[in-house]
């Protein structure tokens, strides 16, 4: 049946996107937070992280780019960043976040410009990869949004 | 229908036990939104919006007046360490500083030692890493007796 098999690839995407290390934990911890009286509050908190990305991305790259360099402004930026990122179990970008922190703390721009780099391509990976995953769920539709499906 | 002087005296006494039971009030001190919705979701999941009331602040600044303006006290506050105007580290100083002694658990991303150490000592009782989810709150809740 082609429900059976939309659910089938959602399951398959999901377990992907834990074993390539995009997604932790914490993913699964807000599926659970999700039920009938809230069926799109993983995908809706998910929209909140790259609504507020895109915003400190832009903030962070500004702050690399200033003179003299602010190592404590751009920790801080970052810092929120990772924290933001946590909140939905994206692992590879807190990962790239907590490099690029220590890159702050030996004052490092270079290290820091590089670490830059990566994350942004993180974030870009991540969020294609979501989309795609939340437009096979919408397929599914509302019956799976409301059920945790575990890794 | 006429009802029995027990059989109202029964109705009634959910209700009044409903209205004498005290509403646990739980101070969630949080600068982002993102943060605050997941842990909003948490509180609900944890059984935060039953006997709970969960008020925010937008930062420590507007966490201390809340305390100072409060008609009754909290049971708890859940303080992040970075925020604008008033950090949490400073916030917890203030509160404790007017003698209040509800406890403060700090909920932050930087949870090296150091970390730790430093919210305890301006005054927390409790520390656990960001971001909140249904069973650390939970735990929080069980651990001050409030659950």
């Amino acid at each position: 049946m082609e429900y059976s098999n939309l659910r089938r690839q959602t399951i398959f995407m999901k377990k992907n996107l834990f074993d390539q290390g995009f997604l932790d934990e914490q993913f699964n911890q807000l599926e659970e937070l999700q039920d009938e009286s809230s069926p799109n509050f993983v995908e809706e908190v998910v929209d909140l992280f790259f609504k507020d990305s895109s915003r400190l991305l832009t903030n962070i790259e500004q702050a690399i780019d200033k003179y003299p360099q602010d190592f404590y402004r751009l920790d801080s930026l970052v810092h929120q960043f990772k924290g933001s990122g946590s909140s939905i179990g994206a692992l590879r970008v807190k990962n790239e976040c907590s490099v690029f922190k220590a890159h702050c703390n030996d004052r490092s721009l270079e290290g820091c410009r590089r670490s830059f780099q990566k994350i942004k391509r993180e974030h870009a990976t991540l969020k294609q990869k979501l989309e795609s995953y939340f437009q096979l769920l919408r397929q599914v539709g509302p019956r799976e949004h409301a059920v945790s499906s575990r890794k | 229908m006429r009802q029995s002087g027990s059989a109202i005296e029964l109705k009634q006494l959910p209700r009044l036990s409903l209205m004498a039971r005290k509403m646990i009030r739980v101070l969630l001190v949080e600068d982002e939104k993102i943060h605050r919705v997941v842990a909003r979701a948490a509180a609900k999941a944890a059984g935060v919006n039953d006997d709970y009331v969960l008020d925010e602040a937008e930062n420590g600044a507007a966490a201390v007046q809340r305390v100072r303006e409060a008609a009754a006290p909290y049971d708890l506050i859940l303080m992040d360490k970075q925020m604008p105007v008033l950090d949490g580290h400073e916030a917890t100083r203030r509160i404790r500083a007017m003698g209040v002694t509800t406890p403060v658990v700090a909920v932050s991303s930087d949870v090296l030692p150091a970390d730790v150490e430093a919210f305890i000592s301006a005054g927390a009782d409790d520390f656990t890493p960001k971001p909140l989810s249904k069973e650390k709150l939970g735990n929080i809740l069980a651990k001050f007796g409030l659950a």
